[in-house]
């Protein structure tokens, strides 16, 4: 799963990445209608910046769903900037003359509103990801606005500190560190590790300090935790993988990693290698490939008539979707699949992953 | 007393806080105070500050900013500002990993890689340096670009993900101990005798101290303002060279913000050991102090179990009062 935080860091702060957005637009401003035949839609990704591996990686799988149906693929990237991400999917709109697919990564939760209301106008399909207004509803857009995905902060934060405490054998202290105090990532996983520590009396929370989602923070934070508590420590839970990187160098340098458990989120790949080498007890990933592929897949589906969006039940309208979990009894096979090779993906099983619809 | 007075007008409130010689040589050490006041009541708190593990850790956490605050002090005692500390750690950090043992390709330079990311580094200062002086750019905006230029490359290079460092001699840095202390902490402590030696014993300290206390005067007495400036500059960046390779080593991975937040740490740990901003007052010993008021104060504020709510009011708090009582605040003429 993503930090929203880290990754519009990630976006602002790339220059190169700007220059490719920014010739990426001119390139659509200069294509010349007829390009797109009648008929067969335009696919459109619509993400924050490419030089995060999260959101290249979506990028991948939207490629591989548009090769599968073979149609054509358009990524636009929107550095951060909200009004470029609004205005290049208004130039696409325009181009296309409505006649497109959209699965977009809003970068700010307003800016849903006005891409919904675009591809309502021209007649375009659009799935939303991660960001949205709590009162802008799919229901409201039929048929247009297919579905918005989203994936439970809660429920990750609190599976992984199930799996920690089992690794832990059900008892001991552990010690937490929580992302960026205001955002909603942040709040949602530390109330998911707040659920599991309540049904599970026998870990106790030593601390929980905030290491504002980085590996350098958490590194120093968590040797200074060393001494506050010794040995006391059987664990370790972070609310991303980088700052549980941070954490399990400080263990080393203590000649403690692998010794003691720790757990993340968002399956980059320092944090497999060390589910692989049990220095990491588990990590969960919302498995940015196939947002990339099903979010276009769902809005062609609806486009193409194959299903008609107003009839469908809430929960495939707005719903959580299916995190992976990599633990060491999976970590072989997730890595043969994901980091070895590109993943195969059913992309007609459109609702295989809704995990329930989105909380109120 | 009496000559002073003559020497330059003073209003009445000025000349009360001059007068007050004892106050004056006391507020040289008030950093110091500060430092061992803070140790002792963390201790009274915690005894555990004080036992050798914690100690020793601490000392960890210090040597990347001491390292760092070294380069930076130069740079303020010229009375200029380098906000380039986070590009060129990143570089020197990127260059490293790249090119040492690691995950992403097969380059094996080893100690090589060190020699070559302190030199990225060092090259990058250099050209700060050259930049404000030839172009005539403020050191502020000549390093602000330097920063970005710097950052933007390393994240081109590693692709927006963090790369691991596999060389196990240079992770040693890191791992490995000499006398109960790990390799980073004894490179850390070269690093700031290197300083010492510069400021202390060398043309160049001298002349870095002359200019801070006036320009104008400095070049009047016949020193080359823009050599001093170019190896001034060159010099941080050697610094930020070392600090890059020592922060790579210990996370043992590099990504394009292993440097985030460093410099207004390095900032806040020169300023708090009583260097002026505004140059030629203070020195590297001044910010060895300074760095360890900080780095006890994050040990402490985990030790006492503060909330970590709170603890970035506690740190703001510190700055302000270590500065207000370093600095004979009431004969400053300008204050911006």
């Amino acid at each position: 799963m993503s930090d929203r935080a880290s990754i519009s860091h990630f976006g602002r702060m790339n220059r190169r990445t700007l220059m490719m957005g920014a010739s990426a637009g001119l390139a659509v401003a200069a294509m010349p209608k007829r390009l797109w035949a009648q008929g067969a839609p335009t696919l459109v990704t619509s993400i924050r910046s490419l030089s995060n591996p999260y959101h290249a990686v979506w990028k991948t799988g939207a490629e591989a769903y548009a090769a599968s149906v073979g149609l054509e693929h358009v990524t636009l990237v929107s550095e951060g900037n909200s009004e470029k991400g609004i205005a290049d999917i208004k130039a696409m709109l325009a181009k296309t003359g409505g006649n497109m697919v959209l699965n977009s990564d809003p970068n700010d939760t307003p800016d849903a509103r006005p891409i919904v209301e675009a591809c309502k106008s021209a007649g375009a399909s659009v799935v939303t990801q991660w960001n949205k207004p709590a009162d802008l509803h799919p229901r409201d857009f039929n048929p247009n606005y297919v579905s918005h995905i989203e994936f439970d902060g809660i429920a990750s934060g609190k599976q992984i500190a199930e799996v920690l405490f089992k690794t832990m054998g059900g008892s001991g202290g552990i010690i937490a560190l929580g992302g960026l105090i205001s955002t909603t990532a942040a709040i949602e996983r530390k109330k998911g590790l707040d659920e599991a520590l309540a049904a599970n009396p026998n870990i106790k929370l030593l601390d929980f300090q905030v290491a504002n989602w980085k590996s350098t923070e958490a590194f120093d934070l968590t040797s200074n935790l060393l001494t506050r508590f010794g040995d006391d420590i059987k664990g370790v839970w972070a609310a991303n993988d980088d700052m549980g990187t941070g954490a399990l160098e400080a263990l080393r340098a203590e000649g403690l990693a692998g010794k003691v458990p720790i757990v993340g989120i968002d399956g980059i790949k320092t944090a497999v290698d060390a589910v692989r080498t049990g220095e990491f007890a588990c990590t969960i990933t919302s498995d940015p490939f196939w947002q990339g592929g099903m979010g276009l897949s769902i809005g062609y589906n609806a486009h193409m008539k194959k299903f008609d969006p107003a009839t469908q039940p809430p929960e495939h309208r707005e719903f959580y979707g299916k995190v992976v979990s990599i633990t060491k009894d999976n970590v072989e096979e997730y890595y043969k699949n994901n980091i070895d090779s590109k993943p195969t993906m059913d992309w007609n099983d459109l609702w295989g992953r809704v995990t329930g619809a989105i909380r109120a | 007393m009496k000559s002073i007075l003559n020497m330059e007008p003073k209003t009445a409130m000025r000349s009360f806080w001059s007068r007050a010689g004892k106050a004056r040589r006391w507020r040289a050490f008030a950093p110091l105070g500060v430092l061992i006041v803070l140790c002792i009541l963390i201790a009274i708190a915690n005894p555990n500050f004080i036992e050798p593990r914690n100690l020793i850790r601490v000392a960890n956490s210090a040597a990347v900013p001491l390292t760092l605050a070294m380069g930076m002090t130069f740079i303020i005692l010229l009375g200029s500002i380098d906000l380039s500390v986070e590009g060129a750690m990143s570089v020197a950090a990127m260059v490293l990993v790249l090119l040492a043992t690691n995950d992403s390709n097969a380059n094996n330079y080893g100690w090589l890689a060190v020699v070559a990311a302190i030199a990225a580094s060092t090259v990058m200062g250099l050209a700060s340096g050259f930049l404000q002086t030839t172009l005539r750019i403020p050191s502020f905006m000549a390093t602000l670009g330097v920063w970005f230029i710097g950052l933007g490359f390393s994240v081109y290079m590693l692709g927006g993900s963090a790369v691991r460092l596999m060389d196990e001699n240079i992770r040693a840095l890191a791992l490995s101990r000499f006398l109960g202390f790990p390799l980073a902490v004894w490179i850390a402590l070269a690093a700031f005798a290197v300083a010492i030696v510069i400021q202390y014993h060398t043309r160049i300290g001298r002349h870095i101290m002359a200019i801070g206390g006036g320009e104008d005067v400095a070049e009047l007495s016949g020193i080359n303002l823009r050599r001093v400036r170019i190896i001034a500059f060159g010099l941080a960046g050697f610094f930020f060279g070392v600090a890059g390779v020592l922060a790579a080593a210990q996370l043992g991975q590099s990504n394009a913000v292993i440097a985030d937040g460093r410099l207004f740490a390095a900032v806040t740990a020169v300023v708090v050991g009583g260097t002026a901003l505004t140059g030629g007052e203070g020195g590297v010993l001044n910010t060895l102090v300074g760095v360890l008021i900080v780095t006890v104060l994050a040990n402490g504020m985990i030790l006492l179990g503060i909330s970590p709510y709170i603890q970035q009011t506690v740190q703001g708090l510190m700055i302000i009062a270590a500065v207000a009582l370093s600095l004979d605040r009431f004969n400053l003429k300008i204050v911006k």
